[in-house]
């Protein structure tokens, strides 16, 4: 009558979420790097999630008949924003080529969207972990 | 098929339900993505055979006429279907799931299901008193 899938797949969305807010964070903490380990300024990273699918072993020896609930959510990959750097006037910094430093590319009107989009997101996925707590609890008390 | 089959049938929808609506909530950001929901009431309505005014849930207390039986041991086991809905609006990156709708069919299948266990225990309940008395 309950298993705990929904709190699994709530869970993938929380953990997705806190992923791509650590990802945000780290972009706005590198927004005035110049200099990085793999040379040139720091690139800002892109978060990529897709839906996590459920082993349809099952279904597939249905015939595909019935349809499976999936199983929530995954960051596949991290990549680099390819977008141009900044490039700031500032001659007395030891990386200025011409008086002009290039820095990253971190876009800070961005970030900050995305920001408000994964806290919302993150919020979403904690309430509907509690609606599958609760729903738990109560059936706990059948019969009672 | 019982009256506690019936709602255990129901509870499962429910259940099954709250894991629909958690994963499209987990994957409302993913690109091309698209929302699902369940099938049970409309299967079991048809189950039923429609004969009455106004939908499941909605039919009204008649006066001066009897009630439509619903003969419960004939009716099949319902087993709830999971579909992919794509009616609804799909926005730039391929995804059609509205997070406020999301939350306001959690809400309401939540309250559903409480619903179903107070109905439950209170079956229980009646049972109870039968056999032990007052």
């Amino acid at each position: 009558m309950f298993d705990n899938t929904s709190m699994n797949i709530s869970a993938s969305g929380l953990a997705a979420n806190q992923l791509w807010l650590n990802v945000i964070a780290n972009n706005i903490a590198n927004v005035n790097t110049t200099r990085t380990p793999q040379g040139g300024p720091y690139r800002a990273e892109i978060v990529n999630f897709s839906p996590v699918e459920n082993d349809v072993s099952f279904q597939t020896a249905l015939g595909q008949a019935v349809q499976g609930v999936g199983g929530g959510v995954e960051v596949t990959s991290i990549t680099q924003d390819t977008s141009p750097f900044q490039l700031i006037y500032d001659p007395s910094n030891p990386d200025a080529v011409n008086g002009y430093v290039e820095t990253s590319n971190v876009n800070l009107t961005t970030q900050m969207v995305d920001l408000i989009q994964a806290t919302r997101a993150y919020q979403a996925n904690a309430t509907a972990f509690d609606a599958a707590k609760q729903m738990a609890v109560t059936a706990l008390g059948i019969g009672k | 098929m019982t009256v506690f089959e019936l709602l255990q049938s129901a509870l499962d929808a429910s259940t099954l339900r709250q894991a629909v609506y958690a994963n499209n909530i987990a994957n409302a950001g993913t690109p091309g993505y698209k929302r699902q929901d369940v099938a049970f009431e409309t299967l079991l309505q048809s189950a039923l055979g429609s004969g009455t005014s106004g939908a499941l849930g909605e039919a009204q207390i008649p006066i001066g006429e009897e009630e439509p039986k619903y003969d419960l041991s004939t009716l099949p086991n319902i087993v709830p279907q999971v579909y992919t809905d794509t009616s609804t609006t799909v926005n730039s990156n391929g995804n059609n799931v509205d997070i406020t709708e999301e939350m306001v069919l959690m809400a309401e299948n939540q309250v559903r299901y409480d619903t179903l266990v107070q109905d439950i225990s209170d079956r229980l309940d009646r049972l109870r008193t039968a056999i032990m008395g007052s």
